[in-house]
């Protein structure tokens, strides 16, 4: 297990100091937080940094605040802080069901929501949920602070709107202005941890508005406008479910991998809408199933 | 008939507390010393391929290298059953990850940066990954020398071809019993590799000593095994068997896959080069999946016909092993399964080719079930297929064929006593067969699925095992024995058994883990026969022990014999109830007469079992007139299946498993092993999924991509069942149990799958996927 | 770049030079004298090598070991110091472990269970321990220990 690739490891003491490292280093430079993407692919040789900058010693990355109808979950958040809140879990549900799918407890002490983000991965499944809260990513670099719409965040397979000497400091999602209901649903293997080969997140917001997203069926992460478009201001009828199910084919691009085949996923992605959507609305309505509970 | 006393309950584990604590202590926790060098593997690319130069110019000048070896440092051709594995490659590779030099450095950086600088040039050679395009006329051939090797008079290598042995079973006449029967079926089931996925990984560390003895400590389940092959291995070198040591500690899993030698040796063979170093081979996951003993993947052509009232009167099984590239283990599973290919019936006529078969994949050899979870998948999906075509039910139909003590199976010998009925009588009755379950969930559909099962030990027919026992001042005993605690909860059993004749309480025994300077002689821990071996060697011990004692008390007390008894560690006697003497008072110190002088001495039982009535010697064209096995554990499952109709995803209800363990030493260990193994076969059949490119390159060797079960995946509920029809030969009646349990799991899932949703897959694993989109392109049968 | 880190680790203040490049468990295995967290997937996927950082339950393969200057950590041996755990004797009494590779990081998975959620359903055992792979056992004398210790607490 040992890793040859060499490094320096930087802790700075603040935001600032990452920022000129990484303006220092650019793409010779990693970010550390709860590294458990990071290190497997140092360990792999996916990854070879010239430095690696450790954040966990930043106090005001392990801000995880709610004030005023906004959420802020620094950079340093793991995602079994966000399964213990209740804030998350009443007011951003399918974020909540979402982190509660990711790998495990061991993983979740360290793995943080912002690292997830960042990583990128087309199978990432905090995906689907901050794009159906349509959180902000907060980002500092050399020119200062800027808000990156996360519908504008990931740009590919392991590629964000991150420049070069930019960090993310947090995530910021507002609560909804009306009622929702949601559900995360993530396609595994069997039932213990696995990596998504679908995921689908769908919120129904009072008044028939519905938002959809995939995961893991596509290079990054999506909204499904398309179908989204046929659901708006609709009951969920049988033929209304039957005519999203038939847009979904038209939403993503799932590829045939050692981890399943086009067609399973293609079909699961049908299924999954179509069980996100009623446990969506049951949910909105007050009635179960609770989050967290199988739905496949 | 005696209450026992020790036999027959579920005491607590001898090694459980040391398990608890951390205070077990497996390879890797072992420290040795600022001498210790540290190895790194360099390995092939290509699946085969003639090995052309090997420079190690640059990786020699690494700071903290010490040597870096290759091929020619060690020509040596070795293997259990058949001479066919190389330590290091030579002129050529024959999978992908085969060794082909190695660096030995000061740190294990160092090692791995050096090894990356070794340069080896190849010139590739067609290769072949299929057994069946193996077997072609045009297939390039794996070992041109095959007529060379070395192996045991019961394999039979066919030369020119990639055959590495062709087990023949050939019982009445099969032809005339089809032509005969009232119906035939035929078909193919495929299963694919496996891996066993111990949690701890394969190590070994081995030192040559400046005197030229080799010490080992390796993750072994076969130490006396291990230390004949290694000096079979490095006979140039001259090494006596008692200048070679293997010690094993406690070993984090084996399933088998740490049977036999296979990465150890390259320890061993490392050490000699570097005298005076101990040298440590870790072993990494991904090299555990791809460079250790993989499960054969088989193809199964089998043929079965019955008379209308159900009655089996032929099978011709024809049996194709994908054994990758060196059978020296593997050929014996093919020669194994391939005797015993009927499955649990009576069949009075009987066909059976199980061949093995070179390719270019990783080697493949021992894993729990020792092929018959292979051969099982086919033969009990295809009987519950055949009595559902005849109208049969398949318990029924199980029950009406069943194979019943005295019966002779596929080879000519009878079979013992065993509880097959029984099993399948209160499996069946577990788990309500024959009432049809409904889901409250409209997507869902449930299906029930039988299978039964058995096995033999697949052991040579002069395998043994032998058990020192030693009693200390305060009348506590140390069994010094060669078996393997590898979870199984062997230690305990022995303890046991001991207990029993000795009187003296588990918590005053231990059980010694192997060091072959110390530890008598034990074949190996593999086929489930040691408790039945190694118990009947530890029994004879304390029989010899107790015989000892009695003989010293007759001599001091003139008592007779026959009427002395142990009893709460006392020597008692039947006709002098005031007669009670501790065990403790006398068995090292001995007693003193009247006259002052002393009988007796330490007490020091000796056990030895070794089978007298097992032969090989058959004829090779029909396996008739041999006695290979010992005996068979049989046994039978079910389980309930709740199938998801639009994801494929099936869950398991209820698993319910009946094994025979002849008398079940320690119940709670039986269940241990029910519940272990069957968790085990369910993965195999429900998501465990080895993948492979094109060139043979395994593409899922970590547990992100290779799935085995969590605890999420826990069957909602599982019932095990002791079934015990006493084995005559067996300590107090006991037999092997603990592969068997793995066994059924794959085709009652199959058979569940069929009855829930007249879906048949003759395939494994039977993933949610394949059910999934067979049910939407409306397949009724999956290849 | 050796750096000197210094931490607690079961109970004592330990002090060791690292490359920034050296992974934790093989620290805490190969300098440190502490054997229960284990190397078996090296990936995370496995907990095997579980350790309690900072009463966490992480995945030591995955962290550098110059990471954790200043934290505190907790092995097994931590925990067997003054004797058994009530979860440790209930892992006796069930026959919880067969080959025992898996236990330290399952024990200490479990004790950081209990301690979070005192009485756990069924369900959420096997939930915090489905990170821990077991190969033997088929995990139900390790779920039914840890709910029986769960009920005397």
């Amino acid at each position: 297990m040992a890793i040859v690739h060499e490094f320096e490891y930087f802790k700075p003491g603040s935001v600032d100091e990452v920022v000129k490292l990484l303006s220092d280093y650019g793409k010779d430079a990693a970010v550390l937080a709860g590294g458990t993407d990071l290190v497997v692919r140092v360990k792999d040789g996916f990854e070879t940094p010239k430095a690696v900058v450790d954040i966990k010693g930043i106090e005001e990355l392990k801000r995880f605040e709610f004030k005023d109808g906004h959420l802020f979950v620094g950079a340093l958040v793991t995602f079994n802080e966000l399964i213990d809140s209740e804030v998350v879990r009443k007011n951003f549900p399918v974020l909540w069901e979402a982190s509660k799918s990711v790998a495990s407890m061991g993983i979740r002490n360290r793995a943080t929501l912002v690292g997830n983000m960042c990583s990128a991965v087309p199978s990432l499944d905090s995906g689907p949920a901050v794009l159906l809260y349509e959180a902000n990513v907060v980002v500092k670099g050399p020119s200062g602070e800027r808000k990156i719409p996360v519908l504008d965040w990931f740009l590919g397979p392991r590629k964000t709107a991150l420049e070069k000497g930019e960090m993310v400091v947090g995530v910021s999602l507002s609560v909804l202005e009306k009622r929702h209901g949601g559900a995360y649903i993530k396609l595994g293997r069997y039932d213990g941890e696995d990596l998504a080969q679908v995921g689908v997140g769908v919120l129904a917001i009072e008044g028939n508005e519905y938002r959809v997203a995939f995961c893991a069926v596509g290079p990054k992460p999506v909204r499904a406008r398309k179908i989204e478009a046929i659901l708006s201001g609709k009951e969920l009828t049988e033929s209304v479910m039957e005519e999203a199910m038939a847009a979904v084919v038209d939403e993503i691009s799932p590829i045939t991998d050692i981890r399943a085949t086009r067609e399973y996923r293609m079909h699961m992605s049908k299924v999954m809408l179509k069980r996100a959507l009623r446990a969506a609305v049951s949910r909105l309505k007050g009635e179960g199933p609770e989050y967290g509970t199988r739905l496949i | 008939m005696e209450e026992l006393k020790y036999v027959g309950k579920s005491f607590t584990r001898l090694d459980e507390r040391d398990k608890v604590t951390g205070a077990a202590r497996y390879v890797d926790d072992l420290d040795f010393g600022p001498n210790l060098l540290y190895a790194e593997i360099v390995e092939s690319p290509y699946p085969h391929a003639l090995i052309k130069s090997i420079d190690t110019s640059e990786a020699e000048k690494v700071p903290g290298v010490v040597k870096v070896v290759t091929g020619k440092d060690f020509p040596y051709r070795f293997g259990l059953y058949m001479h066919d594995r190389y330590v290091f490659a030579q002129d050529r590779v024959r999978f992908i990850g085969e060794q082909v030099a190695a660096v030995l450095a000061r740190n294990p950086k160092a090692a791995k940066k050096a090894a990356k600088l070794v340069k080896v040039e190849y010139e590739e050679l067609p290769y072949v990954l299929d057994q069946m395009e193996a077997l072609k006329d045009n297939a390039p051939i794996i070992h041109p020398d095959l007529a060379n090797y070395w192996h045991v008079p019961w394999y039979f290598p066919k030369p020119g071809t990639n055959i590495a042995h062709w087990r023949k079973v050939r019982k009445g006449d099969v032809e005339k019993a089809f032509a005969e029967a009232d119906f035939v079926f035929e078909d193919t089931y495929r299963v694919p590799r496996y891996a066993h996925c111990c949690i701890e990984p394969h190590i070994s560390v081995a030192l040559y000593d400046y005197s030229g003895r080799i010490t080992v400590w390796s993750s072994s389940q076969s130490p006396h095994t291990q230390r004949n092959l290694f000096a079979q291995a490095l006979a140039p070198l001259g090494i006596s068997h008692k200048d070679i040591r293997v010690v094993v500690p406690y070993v984090g899993g084996g399933f088998g896959g740490k049977a036999g030698v296979s990465m150890e040796i390259l320890a061993v063979a490392l050490a000699t080069v570097v005298k005076g170093h101990p040298v440590k081979v870790r072993w990494t996951r991904a090299q555990e999946f791809y460079n250790t003993y993989m499960r054969q993947a088989l193809v199964s052509k089998i043929k079965v016909g019955v008379k209308k009232d159900g009655t089996i009167v032929a099978l011709k099984n024809e049996l194709y092993w994908d054994a990758g590239p060196y059978a020296e283990y593997g050929a014996n599973v093919v020669n194994a399964a391939g005797l015993s290919a009927t499955g649990p019936y009576r069949i009075p006529n009987v066909w059976i080719d199980s061949i093995c078969v070179y390719t270019n994949k990783p080697a493949a050899g021992p894993y729990r079930g020792f092929g018959y979870s292979e051969t099982h998948f086919a033969i009990e999906s295809h009987m519950t297929r055949v009595a559902k075509m005849i109208g049969m039910d398949p318990v029924e139909f199980r029950r009406k064929n069943a194979i019943r003590r005295g019966d002779p199976v596929a080879y000519g010998a009878p079979m013992n006593p065993n509880g097959l009925i029984e099993a399948i009588d209160k499996v069946a009755k577990e788990v309500e067969w024959g009432k049809k379950e409904e889901s409250k969930d409209p997507n869902k559909v449930i299906g029930k699925g039988f299978a039964i099962f058995w096995k033999a030990p697949a052991m040579p027919p002069n395998t043994s095992s032998a058990a020192f026992l030693k009693f200390s001042e305060d009348g506590s005993i140390n069994i010094v024995v060669s078996g393997m605690e590898i979870g199984q909860g062997y230690m305990t059993v022995m303890a046991q058994i001991a207990a029993e004749i000795l009187s003296v309480p588990i918590e005053k025994i231990r059980v010694e883990l192997p060091d072959t300077d110390r530890n008598p002689y034990e074949w190996q821990t593999v086929a489930s026969h040691v408790t039945w071996s190694c118990g009947n060697a530890v029994k004879r011990a304390a029989l010899d022990a107790r015989e000892q004692i009695f003989e010293v008390v007759h001599q001091a007390y003139h008592l007779e014999k026959e009427t002395l008894y142990l009893e709460d560690e006392k020597v008692k006697c039947k006709t002098d109830p005031e007669f009670q003497l501790p065990l403790k008072d006398f068995v090292i110190n001995g007693i003193q007469t009247h006259d002052g002088t002393y009988r007796g001495g330490p007490i020091l039982g000796r056990g030895i079992f070794m089978p007298e009535f097992t032969t090989t010697v058959d004829d090779p064209e029909t396996s008739q007139g041999g006695h290979p096995n010992v005996h068979y554990t049989v046994g039978a499952g079910a389980v309930v299946l709740e199938i998801d109709k639009e994801t494929g995803k099936m869950r398991v209800l209820k698993a319910v498993e009946a094994v025979d363990a002849g008398k079940a030493i320690n119940p709670d260990l039986v269940k241990g092993q029910i519940n272990g193994g069957l968790l085990q076969g369910l993965a195999t059949v429900l998501y465990e999924d080895m993948r492979f490119d094109d060139k043979g390159k395994v593409l899922n060797p970590n547990f992100t991509d290779y799935k085995i079960p969590t605890a999420m995946d826990v069957p909602k509920e599982i019932v095990p069942i002791i079934v015990e029809v006493p084995q005559p030969d067996g300590p107090f009646g006991a037999r092997g149990i603990s592969e068997h349990t793995m066994i059924p799991a794959a085709p009652m899932v199959a058979n569940a799958v069929e009855d829930a949703l007249g879906i048949r897959i003759k395939s494994m694993p039977v993933t949610a996927e394949k059910v999934a989109l067979a049910i939407l392109q409306g397949k009724k049968e999956v290849e | 770049m050796k750096k000197k880190i210094t931490f607690k680790l079961n109970g004592e203040m330990r002090s060791v030079e690292v490359e920034p490049n050296d992974i934790l468990l093989e620290v805490l295995r190969g300098k440190l004298g502490v054997k229960t967290p284990k190397y078996a997937c090296g990936r995370g996927d496995c907990g095997a090598c579980t350790i309690l950082l900072n009463g966490k339950s992480v995945r030591s393969c995955l962290i550098f070991a110059i990471e954790v200057d200043g934290a505190e950590i907790v092995t097994l041996e931590g925990l067997s110091k003054d004797g058994l755990t009530p979860l440790q004797e209930s892992f006796i009494e069930h026959n919880s472990f067969q080959c025992g590779f898996c236990a330290p990081g399952m024990t200490l998975t479990a004790t950081e269970l209990l301690e979070k959620n005192p009485h756990p359903t069924e369900e959420e055992v096997k939930e915090a321990i489905a990170g821990n792979l077991c190969r033997c056992t088929g995990y139900v004398s390790i779920i039914e220990a840890i709910l029986d210790a769960s009920k005397k607490q």
